[in-house]
């Protein structure tokens, strides 16, 4: 008894305690997450699922719309509709077309003067 | 004793329990080592999946990006018969308005069929199409009108079994095919149906039921299928008990690769204003058909191609064989008078004569191999640029003639005919061009104006078209690039230069002959367009058939011209077949080429060749009294040139 009180033999031994309570809990822990990582993946999928089905619809949306504006954009459309609206529209006859020619480049800039734009951006239309 | 009992006891439990346990032993071997592959494979099918995943059949669009051909997912709508048992009538009656078929048809269709399977027992069919090509909101009103059927019966009172047969009914019943079809939609209806085409479709077999895939059959739909169609993609997945996919459980998923997109050289505008034009002369003169295209005679590009009657390559099925057929590639005949720049360019080619060498044209008569040849008109002495601009036959004989056989059908076959062009169309033929050896004595002065020989549309706008791009003869061009849905260019297609037929030089006389037939002294009269100079060629030809050869009072009128003369920027083709009220090309096609001409040139910009004409002040009012409103009439349009 004198030994045992002398080195505490007695006494709780909490190592031993802990390190089957921290198993338990890895255990335990690695269950849960297990679960709770497959609940997580499943869900996700879910997500996915009604994502794609999500672009799906949107994209059958986009089809149609495209299909519509095709349609709306034909010339048969487009004169079916001057003639119901009574534009009267017609195409310009030449005697009403400016046709102007594009300055050089050397002639318009003046020595001195600045050059607010690049010299590709000079003259907005190409020439043809 | 009492303990020898127990041990009997003891020994009879252990042996029960061995014997337990062997016998679930055994099950365990037989169920994962003996029949393994045959259950792994079962407990696989009924899980697993293969979803197949359609590509989108890429669009054909014109060359400014208009659609002129796209697609659209659309629904197989199906039943299930053992699951309407003799409901027939009312499911019927609740979606035949829907799907727009007859309430008896499909009472008929819903109706179970019975059959034996292979193992003789008797069993009710699952499966029956009720209506293809259904668009996605006409399916939602099915699945509506299907979830509120009504059978006029309190089905709460009803037996478990017959509640159960009615959810399913209305569950069930009606389905749609797991993969979606395509639809092929033509916005502009009947717009360039020729080049387009049309789509039809081919079954196959998939998991046993028959699965339809679309292909095209005619015009560019069938000549870039391959193309058009793109590549198919899969899902390898696990379902639920529901049959719901298991997204966490996909095996493989490859996307479906979409078709390319066409990009033709088209252009829709150019198109409908020589649809609407050949529309008028159609109303005008009632041929049997019209014909026309518009070329680039630099590039060979194609801008309109279009030939009446057409069709709506949206139904292709209402029209007839006559109306699909496209007459352009696919029609010969006699040119008749166009035929004539053939052998004058070739002869000015040659130098075998000059612009300014003189013909005589015998007054209209001229004895030729036991034949007379004659002129529409009485005709003396004529230039070769007058034989041109008069289209005097027995002055393109004599020329012929002069010309030699050999050399003539050197040329006739340098220029292309009796050849198809390669157009990237199917059923394109090359025309008739005999070999010199079996010409008659009179052929060398009959083909030079336009007879003994058979030639497509195409090729003679392509033979107008060298000569306007200073003899060089190109490969006609329909189709611009292929890209893909972000519009990336896979595949871009050049002008393609076939050789050049005769000189600039005789291409520059052959020019300026051909401006004197659209002149108020040529043929061509009727097609001068006001602010532009214009060369071009009539013909007049007999069609041929019958006993005698040709047909009595039938012809093929054409007129094929570009402008501005001096810097073609593009030929127009216009050929009538039959007409019934008129038969000269210079009378009844010009005008058609004139209306296009004129049109064309407004919307492709092309410059006026009469100078600056200095903006009116008053911008003239039309017919109606209304006033004009153009861009221009608000502000003048600004091009820089």
């Amino acid at each position: 008894m004198a030994r045992n009180r002398k080195y505490q033999s007695a006494a709780i031994r909490f190592g031993p305690s802990l390190k089957a309570f921290l198993l338990c809990l890895l255990i335990g822990g690695s269950g849960v997450g297990y679960v709770w990582q497959k609940d997580q993946i499943s869900q996700l999928g879910q997500q996915i699922k009604k994502r794609e089905q999500y672009l799906d619809e949107l994209g059958k949306q986009n089809e149609k719309l495209r299909k519509q504006f095709a349609e709306m954009r034909s010339p048969r459309f487009l004169e079916r509709r001057i003639q119901e609206l009574g534009l009267g529209l017609v195409p310009p006859q030449p005697a009403q077309v400016w046709r102007l020619t594009e300055p050089s480049r050397e002639v318009s800039r003046q020595d001195g003067e600045q050059q607010y734009a690049t010299p590709h951006q000079v003259g907005t239309e190409p020439k043809g | 004793m009492a303990k020898k009992l127990q041990y009997r006891r003891l020994v009879l439990l252990a042996l029960l329990l061995g014997a337990a346990f062997v016998g679930l032993g055994y099950r365990l071997v037989d169920l994962q080592v003996l029949r393994y592959e045959e259950l792994s494979a079962k407990a696989r099918d009924n899980t697993r999946k293969e979803f197949l995943l359609e590509p989108r059949r890429g669009d054909i669009v014109d060359a400014k990006g208009n659609i002129l051909a796209t697609s659209a997912f659309v629904k197989t709508v199906c039943a299930d018969p053992a699951l309407i048992g003799n409901r027939q009538v009312e499911v019927a009656r609740a979606i035949a308005p829907l799907l727009q078929a007859s309430e008896s048809e499909l009472v008929q269709r819903l109706a179970p069929r019975l059959g034996q399977n292979a193992q003789g027992v008797i069993i009710t069919n699952h499966y029956v199409v009720l209506k293809r090509k259904v668009p996605a909101e006409t399916w939602q009103k099915v699945q509506m009108a299907m979830t509120n059927l009504s059978f006029g019966l309190d089905e709460k009172k009803l037996p478990r079994a017959e509640r159960r047969f009615y959810r399913d009914l209305r569950r069930g019943a009606i389905y749609v095919e797991r993969f979606d079809d395509q639809q092929r939609v033509y916005p502009n209806q009947a717009l360039a149906a020729h080049v387009l085409g049309y789509v039809g479709m081919n079954e196959r077999k998939m998991d046993g039921r028959p699965l339809l895939e679309t292909s095209g059959k005619d015009g560019i739909e069938q000549s870039f299928d391959a193309k058009l169609t793109g590549v198919r993609g899969w899902r390898l997945t696990e379902i639920d008990r529901p049959g719901r996919e298991v997204v966490a459980l996909r095996e493989q998923d490859v996307e479906p690769q979409d078709g390319l997109n066409v990009v033709l050289t088209i252009d829709s505008v150019v198109q409908h204003i020589v649809e609407s034009a050949l529309a008028e002369g159609m109303d005008k003169h009632s041929p049997n058909s019209i014909s026309g295209i518009v070329v680039r005679p630099r590039t060979g590009e194609i801008l309109a191609l279009a030939t009446l009657p057409n069709y709506d390559p949206n139904n292709p099925g209402n029209a007839s064989e006559d109306a699909r057929r496209n007459r352009v590639i696919a029609d010969v005949a006699e040119p008749g008078s166009t035929f004539k720049i053939v052998v004058v360019s070739g002869a000015l080619n040659d130098g075998v004569v000059r612009r300014s060498d003189t013909f005589d044209c015998e007054h209209g008569r001229f004895h030729f191999a036991g034949r007379i040849l004659h002129d529409h008109e009485s005709y003396g002495v004529l230039s070769v640029e007058s034989i041109i601009t008069k289209s005097s036959n027995i002055g393109a004989a004599k020329i012929g003639i002069k010309m030699g056989e050999s050399r003539l059908y050197d040329y006739i076959r340098n220029y292309g005919f009796g050849t198809p062009t390669g157009l990237p169309l199917q059923g394109e033929v090359g025309g008739i061009v005999h070999p010199v050896k079996k010409w008659s004595k009179v052929s060398i002065a009959q083909i030079p104006m336009g007879q003994g020989i058979a030639v497509t549309s195409l090729q003679m706008i392509m033979t107008m078209s060298a000569i306007a791009n200073k003899g060089v003869l190109m490969r006609p061009m329909l189709v611009d690039r292929l890209e893909d849905r972000d519009h990336i260019v896979r595949a871009k297609y050049s002008p393609q230069r076939v050789h050049q037929v005769i000189s600039e030089a005789a291409a520059e006389q052959m020019v300026t002959a051909l401006k004197t037939v659209v002149s108020p002294e040529g043929t061509g009269a009727k097609a001068i367009i006001a602010h532009y100079t214009a060369a071009g060629k009539t013909g007049t030809a007999q069609k041929s058939g019958g006993p005698a050869g040709y047909l009595p009072g039938k012809y093929y009128a054409s007129f094929i011209g570009f402008f501005p003369a001096d810097n073609p920027q593009v030929c127009i083709s216009v050929v009538m077949d039959d007409p019934k009220h008129g038969y000269y090309g210079g009378q009844i096609a010009a005008p058609v080429f004139k209306q296009i001409a004129e049109k064309v040139a407004n919307y492709l910009n092309i410059r006026p060749e009469d100078g600056e004409v200095p903006p009116p002040s008053n911008i003239a009012a039309p017919a109606d009294d209304r006033p004009v409103r153009t861009a221009a009439a608000r502000t003048p349009v600004k091009t820089i040139q």
